[in-house]
């Protein structure tokens, strides 16, 4: 467990920086873990990503395949790649607020 | 570390008793402390602690084995500094064995005599995990393939599906309506597996394999049932669920009668399966097994699959998983490959089997609360791609590439990471 602090807002997160309470998550956290990753500016793409994870993650309790979130969204994968380039575990699962994944990432 | 009840020592202790044998034996007797595998140690070179010495960490192990195996080290314990198996030997191993070590095996290359530090740390690990030490974090990539059947807990229908739809992308990509991904058929040649980080996140090495056995015209299949190449729990060192996974990837192969099992590429997979699964189930396999550099390797070499090199228009570097390099022997096969595939190729130093970790292997990816760690020895492997001036980063291991990922963004190298199959697939040339 540590604690990051971003613009004056402190957060509770594991070794790597997933929040390690996801249920504080809302736009303004995901806006701010998004510059923490050097993503400045969240555009309408980084928003449809990262909603769709996020609703994903609440019904299901998982990060959804990469499959249904190019289908969902309609953007396509190399895309995803340069939008997050953390890749969609370690950043958009981030900025979306879930725990990490288990695995290779 | 809290009080642990006599059960549990005895538990650790029992481990250190069952693999005292000669490879055992002969490490913990024949390391002489002289430090000489210090400076080959990502760890101690990032941050100069003595305790991060590889030989630090085998006096730990040999100082607890003497306090109960021999005869000074029961009677007068003080005498050869013999350390009782207790709270803080116990937090001390879990650090520097789960928290301070890759399994590289860097070490045991400079060791001037040979000792296996690596292993040492291994049957470490195999203590804690019979004591039910291992860290949470680590376990639960392990419990996920056990409970589910692969490392993420992708659900059947889900991964089928995502095959389906790479299946129609290639269909695309090769204006072939008969291009194909076969599932679960039996009788073929090949039997590929993945890591199941491809199919959740990173599909492109699937496409990229698809496409050169499209190419190839070869007879292959993937299980649903079984297809993770990753065996975590060859990092926690429970050598019980070690068995349990290889057992399935064996079962599978029987099943689909399949005549040669192909590893994707995984580093710690290829070694666990190929490597210590004759050992964990007793028994030799009556089928070749091969890792997927390889098969690219030969595919080119005989001219099955024709390659263009000259599309590749940037500088390329290549990162030796250690698993590959020092405990595979698998050192030309990429060279070879990147020879056909690539015109500007530039080495990293050092490199092949005397290559640094990335910083993320030995299951140091999953466990979060050494990361600070993780990210500080990766800053080697950083300097060296910096160094080298490529602006692509190859390498034949999905958990390198997850690390060389986040060193890329942390370190700010900016360079494109790729499997070596998406590197083939793209210098592709079909007939």
């Amino acid at each position: 467990m540590a604690t990051i602090e971003i613009e004056a807002r402190k957060f509770e997160v594991d070794g790597d920086g997933f929040l390690s309470t996801p249920e504080i998550w809302d736009d303004d956290v995901a806006t701010l873990f998004a510059k923490y990753d050097g993503i400045d500016e969240m555009n309408e793409k980084h928003w449809a990503i990262v909603r769709f994870i996020r609703k994903h993650y609440e019904e299901k309790g998982n990060a959804p395949m990469i499959r249904n979130l190019c289908r969902e969204t309609g953007i396509k994968l190399r895309e995803i790649y340069e939008l997050f380039p953390l890749g969609p575990a370690r950043g958009a699962c981030k900025v979306a607020g879930l725990p990490k994944p288990d695995g290779c990432v | 570390m809290e009080h642990l009840s006599t059960h549990t020592i005895e538990k650790g202790l029992e481990i250190l008793r069952k693999f005292d044998d000669g490879r055992f034996l002969t490490s913990i007797n024949s390391c002489v402390h002289c430090g000489l595998c210090a400076d080959s140690c990502m760890y101690y070179v990032s941050m100069k602690e003595n305790a991060f010495i590889p030989a630090k960490k085998v006096a730990l192990i040999e100082s607890i084995y003497k306090r109960y195996y021999t005869f000074t080290g029961r009677t007068f314990p003080k005498l050869i500094h013999a350390k009782e198996l207790n709270g803080e030997t116990t937090a001390e191993l879990i650090d520097l064995f789960y928290g301070a070590c890759t399994l590289c095996g860097r070490c045991n290359i400079h060791c001037a005599i040979g000792v296996d530090i690596a292993y040492l740390v291994s049957i470490g690990r195999a203590m804690l995990a019979e004591m039910g030490l291992t860290p949470p974090t680590l376990q639960s990539t392990v419990d996920a393939a056990l409970t589910s059947g692969n490392n993420m807990r992708i659900a059947t229908d889900d991964f089928v599906e995502t095959l389906k739809w790479l299946e129609e992308e290639l269909r695309d990509e090769v204006n072939d309506p008969d291009a194909s991904i076969p599932l679960n058929e039996k009788d073929r040649n090949l039997l590929y597996t993945l890591n199941p980080r491809e199919p959740k996140f990173f599909p492109l090495s699937i496409s990229a394999m698809a496409k050169i056995f499209y190419a190839a015209r070869e007879s292959w299949t993937i299980s649903t049932h079984m297809y993770d190449v990753t065996n975590y729990a060859f990092f926690t060192g429970n050598l019980n669920e070690a068995r349990i996974i290889a057992q399935r990837m064996l079962d599978e192969v029987k099943k689909l009668n399949c005549r040669e099992l192909i590893l994707a590429e995984c580093g710690h997979g290829e070694r666990a399966f190929r490597w210590e699964a004759p050992n964990y189930l007793q028994t030799n396999f009556d089928f070749p097994v091969r890792t997927s550099v390889e098969l690219l390797a030969q595919y080119i070499a005989s001219g099955r699959i024709k390659v263009d090199k000259t599309l590749m228009k940037e500088k390329v570097t290549l990162h030796d998983p250690c698993n590959l390099v020092r405990s595979g022997g698998i050192i030309q096969e990429q060279r070879y490959i990147l020879s056909k595939t690539v015109t500007d190729f530039v080495e990293m130093n050092p490199h092949g089997a005397d290559n640094l970790c990335c910083g993320g292997g030995g299951g140091q990816l999953s466990m979060s609360e050494y990361n600070e760690r993780r990210m500080k020895i990766g800053e080697l492997k950083a300097e060296q791609i910096k160094k080298t001036g490529a602006s692509v980063v190859v390498s034949p291991c999905h958990n390198c590439v997850d690390q060389l990922l986040q060193l890329n963004s942390y370190y700010k190298l900016r360079v494109k990471i790729k499997t070596l199959a998406e590197l083939v697939a793209e210098a592709l040339v079909l007939e």
